[in-house]
């Protein structure tokens, strides 16, 4: 992969790469000179026409997004930054953020100039604790030599960025669960409308973009929308971190541009499969439908291919799974992820998860019938798409997708249907 | 206004109306936890799903947190609304106990009544019962809550951040461990914390003054006003056999809303105790037509300046209006007044005011002078050898001044509810009902004049009504035009004469009351609570 230049992880591996000065030495902050002699609105076309998709999971264009933000409404505006990443099995912005958080910031300043916000806040998960350090670091650093704070590099703009720590839920990732523990409250999510864009932290218009998303702007803003949609695929234009984590020989994170088949990813990157041959993948974070060893053999790393094989890109993080994985197993760990995650707001996700968790627990102890798996599969339905934010579709698609593809891995821990007694009480 | 489709039915509703509220507004049932039209949308209980036909497709959503707009179709029957109408209840009723026959909620219980309807009935939970624990904790000084039976719909929290913005209440845990609870170190004794009850759709939040001393389906329901203070709070007396068993407040979008404060609902007990039953002139007993013609005898002889009257404004409009009119008629109607010297209570933002009496604004509208200094001096110098004193307590406020002013009175004619010092004090004596037992009418604070219905007769011959009381002893006088067998044929006749009443009759008060055009001496309700955007229509449930 020689015929691109990394965007997001060109300073990992040098040395002190956190630090402004090395972040200067190679090019930081160089895409504020031009940002400052174009308009909010002409940096929104930019990112627009880049094409450039949500990286948390969701992938909605961001520049779409930040065009929705109303600018007469007399009330601040703020941007949110998602640095909530806890979705098991992705593992890149809290590189991002400890070896290269002033990339970050020139994206929030990119972001921020768009959209007319003068703060922004970095919502940053509660375990990430040197991140956190690390940012609050740069921070001061870029106060103190005039990329932040007033009148960014006698551009006039004006920018303070402060960082949150949570407390470490997942729900607070959800936008609006972030922008409650943000404001102080339970990390719960907004019933929608009205949207964060017209009313969001402290009932102003915000936006809220993952780490990743930001990160790439700066490349964009200095290269041009062109030079972006030159690199990855038609759909997916750009770069992005990568992961492999699970029974792979080599597991860790690489930045690519999109599109590169599955299976090569496997073999060239994780140096194949470790302990028997492939089972299956979760392909962007656990939320994601999970995929058989056949569906990958033309998968490929883009948000098109995942979408025609019924799935989502998600994070952009895999989860390999060998012949050798019991699926049951899996699922119950992550029945027991999101029952123990959800917020408890909607009737239909408090109670859906934890039921399903509660059979999952049953299956394998082995108490339960085929029933059982069925009954799993209607709850599936009955969560998805009838609560406020997504959590509940989260463990809907992966419930789905593995009884449906490993039907097997479940039967086997089943008793037969038990035999109707004539005149026996139940 | 917006026309909309709901299940096939053409609909006009007001723009700005929820869906939710819109389908429940004309008549059509829609099963619902979370939403209430007074508190803020939660949109959590996810019961309240319908289908909207869209551009893109049908969109399953909830009607609560969904504007209508002009042309909107909506299917509350439809295959997917049902489905997940239903799998919403059955989500609901997960866990939750099935203790029904010991619940103190049976009966109104939004989870049982919808369970009726919608329920999916073959139970299949298939794993061990979650218990989430916590059996009647005591809460609060009138408040249990039952935290297995919570349904975590948020009401209890919304109101008491919303309304007493006091914020006792809050959700703790998180996923199926959520329960609601009480924060630390704090107590749910705010002036407000009985509205919690209500709106509580389960029997999580129970009273403890209501608590197993009625089945539900038992009590009797009329229409009323709290006689707490001078605001009037729409309520129903609920009742059986002649017991009150507790006030409730009555939706009134302009005035109480539907809350009311605990001063007044839990004032209920006052008007059932230290009952007032016999007529004794002396200290012999009558019955109430020896009484009257005694007094009609005593009357008779003494000359209409001789003959003082106390006015009050906890009587009803009706009750002073005949005193009034008996004094017009037979004494001199200068020598009326309603002095009044009962303290000034509690006051807030919200409901409560100071005046602690019904009807002050009632006297006003009937020219009553409310101070009386000069009734009174001349009391005080023994100007009088008789006096009428209707509802008033002033032995008890003042017993001093009492004593001062009543006491070179010869005959005190005391017409009481209580067992009070003033009763004691008496000279004759006749026991009366209270605005529960009677048909009426109060005005406001805020000027509305509002109807309070019989809820029950007493079984005692000899109390009646502070105005048939009048009525009896003006047809005892001989006087003309008291021809009167109810209160409410006494407000006819009156609103014949009072102009601001003009063309009223006592039936044809609107339940929540009209506004009379008389200046208010309060301002208006909720002067500091956040207007509340979705009041639209009336609670059902």
């Amino acid at each position: 992969m020689a015929d691109f230049e990394p965007q997001l992880t060109k300073r990992f591996g040098l040395k002190d790469s956190h630090t402004l000065k090395v972040f200067l030495e190679t090019g930081g902050y160089a895409s504020l000179k031009k940002l400052f002699t174009m308009t909010p609105v002409q940096v929104i076309d930019e990112v627009k026409a880049s094409n450039l998709k949500g990286r948390g999971g969701a992938g909605f264009p961001a520049g779409m997004k930040w065009s929705f933000v109303p600018q007469n409404t007399g009330k601040p505006i703020y941007l949110a930054v998602n640095a909530d990443e806890s979705e098991p099995g992705t593992f890149s912005d809290r590189f991002l953020l400890m070896n290269d958080p002033h990339l970050l910031l020139e994206g929030i300043i990119c972001a921020s100039f768009a959209i007319n916000c003068h703060t922004a806040y970095i919502y940053c998960r509660g375990e990430f604790a040197h991140q956190v350090k690390r940012l609050n670091a740069a921070i001061e650093e870029a106060k103190k030599a005039g990329y932040l704070g007033k009148n960014i590099q006698g551009s006039g703009f004006d920018l303070e960025v402060y960082v949150h720590r949570g407390a470490g839920a997942y729900i607070c990732g959800e936008e609006t669960g972030l922008l409650e523990s943000l404001e102080g409250k339970p990390g719960k999510p907004r019933i929608k409308p009205p949207f964060p864009a017209v009313v969001g932290l402290f009932g102003c218009p915000t936006i809220i973009n993952n780490v990743k998303t930001l990160s790439s702007v700066p490349w964009i803003i200095a290269n041009g929308a062109a030079a972006y949609t030159a690199i990855g695929t038609k759909e997916s234009s750009g770069t992005h971190i990568f992961g492999l984590s699970g029974h792979v020989n080599q597991t860790g994170y690489w930045e690519m541009p999109f599109g590169l088949p599955m299976m090569e990813f496997i073999e060239k990157y994780g140096k194949g499969l470790k302990g028997g041959a492939l089972k299956a993948v979760i392909p962007g974070g656990s939320s994601c439908p999970v995929l058989t060893a056949k569906e990958c053999e033309d998968l490929a790393l883009s948000y098109e291919s995942m979408r025609d094989h019924k799935t989502m890109f998600g994070t952009g993080c895999a989860i390999i799974m060998n012949e050798h994985t019991d699926m049951a197993k899996v699922l119950k760990n992550l029945t027991h992820f999101y029952s123990h995650e959800s917020c408890g707001q909607c009737t239909p996700c408090r109670e859906g998860t934890a039921w399903e968790d509660r059979l999952m627990k049953k299956i394998l102890d082995g108490e339960a019938t085929t029933k059982e798996l069925d009954l799993m599969l209607e709850i599936a339905d009955n969560m998805e798409g009838k609560t406020i934010c997504v959590l509940s579709a989260a463990l809907a698609m992966p419930v789905r997708s593995f009884l449906k593809k490993f039907p097997d891995d479940f039967r086997k821990y089943c008793k037969s249907a038990p035999v109707a007694v004539p005149g026996a009480v139940s | 206004m917006a026309k909309i489709t709901v299940d096939g039915k053409q609909l006009e509703v007001k723009d700005g109306t929820n869906v939710l509220q819109a389908v429940l507004d004309n008549d059509m049932k829609l099963e619902h936890f979370c939403y209430h039209p007074y508190l803020p949308v939660a949109g959590n209980c996810r019961t309240c799903m319908v289908e909207i036909e869209g551009p893109k497709g049908n969109m399953l959503t909830v009607g609560c947190n969904t504007k209508v707009a002009e042309g909107m179709v909506i299917h509350t029957l439809s295959p997917k609304a049902k489905q997940a109408q239903k799998s919403a209840l059955e989500m609901l009723l997960l866990d939750h106990p099935l203790d029904c026959p010991v619940c103190d909620k049976a009966g109104e219980c939004k989870l049982q009544n919808q369970y009726m309807e919608y329920g999916l009935y073959d139970f299949r939970r298939g794993v061990p019962r979650y218990f989430k624990g916590g059996k009647a904790e005591d809460i609060g000084e009138h408040i249990l809550l039952d935290q297995e039976r919570c349904v975590l719909c948020t009401r209890c929290i919304r109101f008491v951040d919303e309304v007493p913005k006091t914020s006792e209440l809050g959700i703790v845990n998180r996923g199926h461990e959520s329960k609601l609870d009480i924060f630390p170190g704090v107590r749910l004794d705010n002036a407000y914390s009985g509205n919690v009850t209500d709106v509580c759709p389960v029997g999580a939040l129970t009273l403890k003054e209501f608590r197993f001393k009625q089945r539900v389906w038992f009590l009797k329901k009329t229409e009323s006003i709290c006689h707490g203070c001078a605001r009037g709070c729409n309520m129903t007396v609920e009742h059986n056999k002649g017991k009150i068993y507790r006030f409730m407040p009555r939706e009134n979008a302009e005035l109480n809303k539907t809350w009311m404060c605990d001063e007044g609902r839990f004032s209920f007990d006052y008007y059932q105790t230290h009952r007032l039953e016999e007529v004794r002139m002396g200290h012999s007993i009558r019955s109430l037509s020896e009484g009257i013609a005694e007094i009609a005898k005593l009357l008779e002889g003494l000359s209409p300046n001789d003959v003082a009257g106390i006015a009050s404004p906890a009587g009803a409009l009706e009750d002073n209006y005949l005193l009034k009119k008996l004094f017009e008629k037979k004494f001199n109607v200068k020598n009326l007044a309603a002095p009044f010297w009962g303290k000034e209570g509690e006051a807030d933002d919200i409901l409560k005011l100071a005046d602690k009496m019904p009807n002050r604004q009632g006297l006003k509208l009937l020219g009553i002078d409310t101070e009386g200094k000069d009734l009174l001096t001349r009391l005080e110098k023994g100007e009088f050898k008789a006096v009428i004193m209707m509802h008033n307590n002033p032995y008890g406020q003042d017993e001093e001044r009492a004593k001062k002013v009543y006491g070179k009175v010869k005959a005190l004619i005391v017409l009481s509810v209580h067992k009070t010092k003033t009763a004691e004090a008496a000279s004759c004596l006749f026991p009366v009902k209270t605005f529960i037992e009677k048909n009426g009418t109060f005005v406001n604070a805020t000027s509305r004049l509002q109807r309070f219905r019989q809820a029950f007769e007493r079984d005692n011959p000899d109390m009646v009504e502070g105005s048939m009381w009048v009525a009896r002893l003006a047809k005892a006088l001989k006087l003309e035009g008291f021809n009167f067998n109810d209160p409410a044929e006494v407000f006819n006749a009156m609103a014949k004469e009072v102009p601001a009443l003009k063309g009223l009759t006592f039936n044809a008060i609107p339940s929540t009351g009209v506004v009379l055009d008389l200046p208010p001496v309060a301002p208006e309700p909720f002067k500091n609570v956040k207007a509340q955007p979705n009041v639209v229509g009336k609670v059902k449930t």
